[in-house]
């Protein structure tokens, strides 16, 4: 792994401005925090240049400051803080985190909506507060932490045998991507190398969970407009490809298929006909094309979708949103160019890129991402034969110490980028820290601002399935 | 717009399977065989098919979302048995509960279930509701539904089919699995 320049420590006891200037120095390498971790009295930030993909540490020793006067993060108004903020006030109780205390609105004529955490017809426990005047939505609150699992302090001190079925569930739909970033940090701290049949294999697992996952996105998005044949279309298509999964892997949402060293998989016993899910594949891809072209000529899809939920120009320099949601706002950042992990440097990724950051650029991104993937999808078939994968056999390694006591898994899941940085134990090798940044954590925070946006309530469902975020993805 | 649509469906087979009620390869070799256990009982001239579902998410991790999103697929329709979702717990006469129950939803599920009319059931969804699966022992995971709200059905798998569920569904209102046509009850 490459380090950019090092190590940059703060002081004991740092103040609000060592805290600023930290960041200034972070800013001018045109850098992303995508991981903080708060480990014993250490509080470390892990910033990646979103042009090289390099790594550069900042790292805080809280050891001599008595938590009451110490640096507040939200003094400094940064962006990239609050995540800090949020992931600090959890792990950390003893510190007194100045959350950011949402601007109470008052007015005549203002009416509050809450709307969760049982809400819709199937959808995840959030508690959104809209606060209307009229139709228009003035300010929304979101109030998360009904599910929260605490994956990460669950996780500490287990073998990575034991934490593998946890990480799995994570978030389902994107569970291949979180299965992948751990186990390349595990292979990266037990120099686990691997052959290239189980790289494009990897490359496969990713791309067709892109695939399913961005239909079932499409689906939630058509039928926000009131189009249920289109959701209809996308959801037998998801269920297509889920099925493909199956036959290919032996589960339908690919779980358990990534393993320290390899790949595994339960239908491989069974025959496996890589030719048929190609051919599969092109016509889900046919499909989908058609339904995109459906739907750019329906004119109440368009009308709905165009100019909603446009993401603020400040709250994206704010909350530098990532995955299709910065793409969409004109940050082209994509982890599988920057930093191309598994088989991705041989395939020749067209990352498209929109620059109007409302829910018709994010449809269009993700319509373009989803043909993307299919077609590496089905070039990835054509000439793959599951029987040519060698054996696995780093188990008997893991058994030993690492190598090294951290590793960096950072990949470009479904709806962005998702880091993990993984401390071992240098004696047996559990686990005993895991740093986790999900894309939903980071992409909720700029739904606020691209709500209250001059939008309608009527627009807050379609704004809501133009984003896509998972719940499970923060409340993690 | 959609004209093509309708074109490739006058040469086209409908999509839907016929699980779990007709035999369907595919359906089948997804689906768990002992998925289903059921404590539920038919109750004469009142539960029959028009029946309203009210899903709550209990902590899980969105797979058994997606999989209950794509019960309303045309490949599976869950509306050919009479099932439909709904918004408001006062209209629901079946409630899914998915995830590992976290304490912050535990008084919202209780809350729901109260706001239901009688007859009413629960179906406890995916293993993770039925005895916090992977995450029993985190904090602040109730793991199980034991002490808030009284379950009649259980479909294990993580996540279970599309067409478990749809048994899991069938079996809350008749009290038998269609697939196996048997009662099984845990201990």
């Amino acid at each position: 792994m490459e380090w950019g320049n090092m190590v940059h420590t703060i002081p004991t006891a740092p103040t609000a401005r060592d805290w600023i200037n930290a960041w200034r120095v972070a800013r001018s390498g045109d850098s992303d925090s995508i991981l903080l971790t708060a480990d014993g009295p250490i509080l470390t930030t892990l910033l990646m240049n979103h042009k090289t993909g390099a790594l550069t540490r900042l790292c805080w020793d809280m050891r001599d400051s008595n938590g009451g006067d110490a640096w507040q993060p939200s003094w400094s108004g940064i962006g990239e803080t609050m995540v800090v903020e949020y992931r600090l006030a959890r792990e950390r109780p003893e510190l007194s985190w100045q959350l950011p205390d949402h601007l109470h609105v008052r007015g005549k004529g203002l009416f509050t909506y809450p709307l969760g955490p049982v809400r819709a017809d199937v959808a995840e426990s959030l508690l959104y507060r809209l606060h209307v005047m009229g139709d228009e939505i003035i300010r929304l609150t979101l109030q998360n932490g009904f599910k929260e699992r605490h994956i990460r302090s669950l996780v500490s001190g287990k073998t990575i045998q034991e934490a593998l079925p946890v990480i799995a569930r994570f978030t389902t739909t994107s569970n291949v991507h979180h299965t992948l970033a751990m186990v390349m940090a595990v292979e990266e701290a037990w120099g686990i190398q691997l052959s290239q049949q189980v790289q494009i294999t990897r490359v496969l697992l990713a791309e067709l969970e892109r695939a399913y996952s961005h239909l079932g996105d499409l689906a939630m998005l058509a039928v926000s407009t009131g189009l249920p044949v289109p959701q209809m279309e996308y959801l037998h298509l998801k269920e297509t490809v889920l099925r493909i999964n199956f036959a290919l892997f032996g589960h339908r949402y690919l779980r358990a298929a990534i393993v320290p060293g390899g790949v595994a998989a339960r239908g491989w016993h069974q025959d496996v006909d890589p030719v048929g899910a190609a051919g599969m594949i092109s016509d889900v891809l046919d499909q989908a094309e058609r339904m995109q072209m459906g739907l750019e000529r329906t004119s109440s899809f368009m009308d709905r979708l165009h100019g909603a939920g446009r993401v603020p120009p400040a709250a994206i320099q704010w909350g530098r949103p990532v995955g299709p949601v910065g793409r969409a706002a004109g940050l082209g950042l994509d982890v599988r160019r920057v930093r191309p992990y598994a088989a991705y440097s041989d395939f020749d990724l067209n990352t498209p890129m929109e620059t109007d950051g409302d829910a018709y650029a994010r449809f269009r991104i993700r319509v373009e991402e989803l043909g993307e993937s299919l077609r590496v999808v089905r070039r990835i078939l054509g000439g793959w034969n599951p029987r040519e994968l060698s054996p696995n056999q780093a188990l008997e390694v893991l058994n030993g110490p690492p190598l090294q006591a951290s590793g960096v898994g950072i990949v470009e899941a479904p709806r962005g980028l998702l880091g993990y940085w993984l401390r071992f134990d240098p004696k047996d090798g559990r686990i005993a820290h895991a740093a986790i940044a999900t894309p939903s954590e980071r992409n909720w925070a700029v739904v606020p601002d691209a709500m209250a946006n001059g939008n309608i309530l009527q627009d807050f469902p379609i704004i809501d399935a133009s984003f896509a975020l998972s719940v499970a993805g923060w409340d993690g | 717009m959609y004209y093509w649509h309708w074109l490739k469906n006058i040469v086209r087979r409908p999509e839907t399977t016929g699980f779990p009620t007709d035999p369907d390869g595919i359906a089948k070799t997804m689906s768990n065989s002992d998925a289903i256990q059921t404590r539920a009982r038919p109750v004469e001239g009142f539960l029959r098919r028009s029946l309203a579902i009210r899903h709550i998410d209990g902590g899980s991790c969105n797979g058994c979302e997606s999989e209950l999103g794509l019960l309303s697929s045309p490949d599976y329709d869950l509306t050919r048995y009479g099932f439909s979702f709904t918004p408001s717990p006062k209209h629901a006469d079946i409630l899914v509960i998915t995830g590992v129950i976290t304490d912050a939803m535990v008084p919202v599920i209780a809350d729901v279930f109260e706001q239901m009319t009688a007859p009413k059931r629960v179906v406890a969804l995916g293993s993770c509701a039925i005895d916090g699966w992977v995450f029993r022992g985190a904090p602040g995971v109730r793991g199980g539904l034991e002490g808030i709200v009284p379950v009649a059905t259980r479909i294990a798998g993580c996540p279970p089919t599309p067409g478990d569920i749809l048994r899991g569904l069938l079996a809350t209102v008749d009290g038998v699995d269609p697939l196996s046509g048997l009662r099984e009850i845990w201990p």
